[in-house]
């Protein structure tokens, strides 16, 4: 009877320390996951393709989606850089009804967004640099960069992507074109 | 020994499995940690932004998800109906009510992954704000269903469970001071197929 009881006591204090152990597995489990993953945004697109190449999101460009939850009325394109490498400026010519873009990190964090509002006469033109390359570009500002938007990033590596309504199917051309025509570039200063 | 050897392994497996599980679980359930609910609405305001919490962080790095930001727009997702019954895809629904300032909004039926529920036609199963048609009160009434329905229509297809996913772009209530007064549109069941 007696050992019964022992050996029960040993038991839940197995299982006890069984629970606590669950506990401590589940927080550094879930810490590891955004280092470990790869099925992020950032390993899914550097599959599809290279660095400063702009890449559609959307399904109708043939083939599934890269990137997933895309809103079935919109397309979207995205291009990797390094602003290491040096700063990057993102055109694209052409008017759609709304269009939005959002600058992510290496882990996909959503670091900056704007939309054709915030840009002047609707043409989407930014540069994203580091806070130190905009110290540089102050001082001298190139005649070209004057209309464009300018997103201080303190990153490296990121994702930057440009989503674009498509209110009906009459639009579809036009946003796709739109896209299509947009560029992603390392900019020499 | 040998008992000691077993009561180590059973503690092992109940910490490396229920962690392992649990995580699993809290990632997969819809309704997570920083969510915000209004009716059957669910949203995360945080999701994709370096202030999220740890779960949606790992949520993102495990979807691949680009979540939408503050100046873009915000995503709410329903999958219970007024009644708290799961959305199906062989019913009917009305989606009625008013919906918050924003430049224009979408709306979509989805399967399990969120992606949008395919229909077999060239109607897609999504609507957006400039196409809908509005009460006198600029309230908006969705019949959502298989069958083509009188006002607005929302195409679905098939069965099993669905979702709605309704999205508002360049609007107010993205920053997070809007959200607590927001109301949103109630989904109402209408019928099912037998």
């Amino acid at each position: 009877m007696r050992s019964l009881r022992a050996a029960l006591r040993r038991l839940l204090h197995a299982v006890l320390l069984g629970l606590v152990g669950a506990g401590i597995v589940h927080i550094v489990v879930l810490l590891l996951v955004p280092e470990f993953s790869e099925r992020d945004a950032w390993s899914r697109l550097s599959m599809a393709s290279d660095l400063y190449r702009m890449n559609r999101l959307d399904a109708e460009a043939g083939g599934a989606p890269v990137v997933k939850s895309v809103d079935p009325l919109f397309y979207a394109t995205a291009c990797r850089f390094d602003l290491e490498e040096g700063m990057v400026r993102i055109k694209a010519p052409g008017n759609v009804p709304f269009w939005s873009v959002s600058v992510y990190d290496r882990s996909g964090h959503n670091i900056y967004s704007f939309n054709d509002h915030t840009a002047t006469g609707g043409k989407l033109d930014a540069v994203v640099l580091t806070p130190a390359q905009m110290i540089d570009v102050r001082k001298d500002l190139p005649e070209d960069l004057q209309g464009a938007i300018f997103v201080e990033a303190p990153i490296g590596e990121g994702i930057f992507v440009i989503r674009s309504f498509v209110p009906d199917e009459s639009w579809k051309p036009i946003v796709s074109r739109f896209l299509d025509q947009s560029s992603c570039e390392l900019q020499d200063f | 020994m040998l008992k000691n050897a077993f009561l180590m392994l059973l503690s092992l497996a109940i910490a490396v499995g229920g962690g392992g599980a649990s995580v699993w679980y809290a990632l997969k359930i819809q309704d997570g940690v920083g969510a915000i609910r209004i009716g059957q609405w669910t949203a995360f305001p945080d999701i994709g932004t370096p202030a999220a919490d740890p779960y949606s962080k790992a949520r993102v790095a495990r979807e691949g998800v680009l979540a939408l930001g503050r100046a873009e727009g915000l995503s709410f997702v329903a999958e219970d109906d007024a009644a708290g019954d799961q959305l199906k895809r062989e019913c009917t629904y009305r989606i009625e009510g008013g919906f918050p300032t924003a430049r224009f909004w979408t709306l979509y039926a989805a399967d399990q992954s969120l992606g949008v529920v395919e229909t077999g036609k060239s109607r897609l199963a999504a609507l957006q704000s400039y196409e809908v048609l509005r009460q006198s009160d600029n309230s908006v009434t969705i019949s959502v269903g298989h069958q083509p329905m009188p006002g607005n229509w929302l195409l679905t297809d098939g069965s099993g469970r669905m979702y709605f996913v309704l999205t508002f772009y360049d609007t107010p209530i993205a920053s997070s001071t809007g959200l607590s007064d927001v109301s949103l549109p109630r989904i109402v069941k209408a019928g099912c197929d037998a």
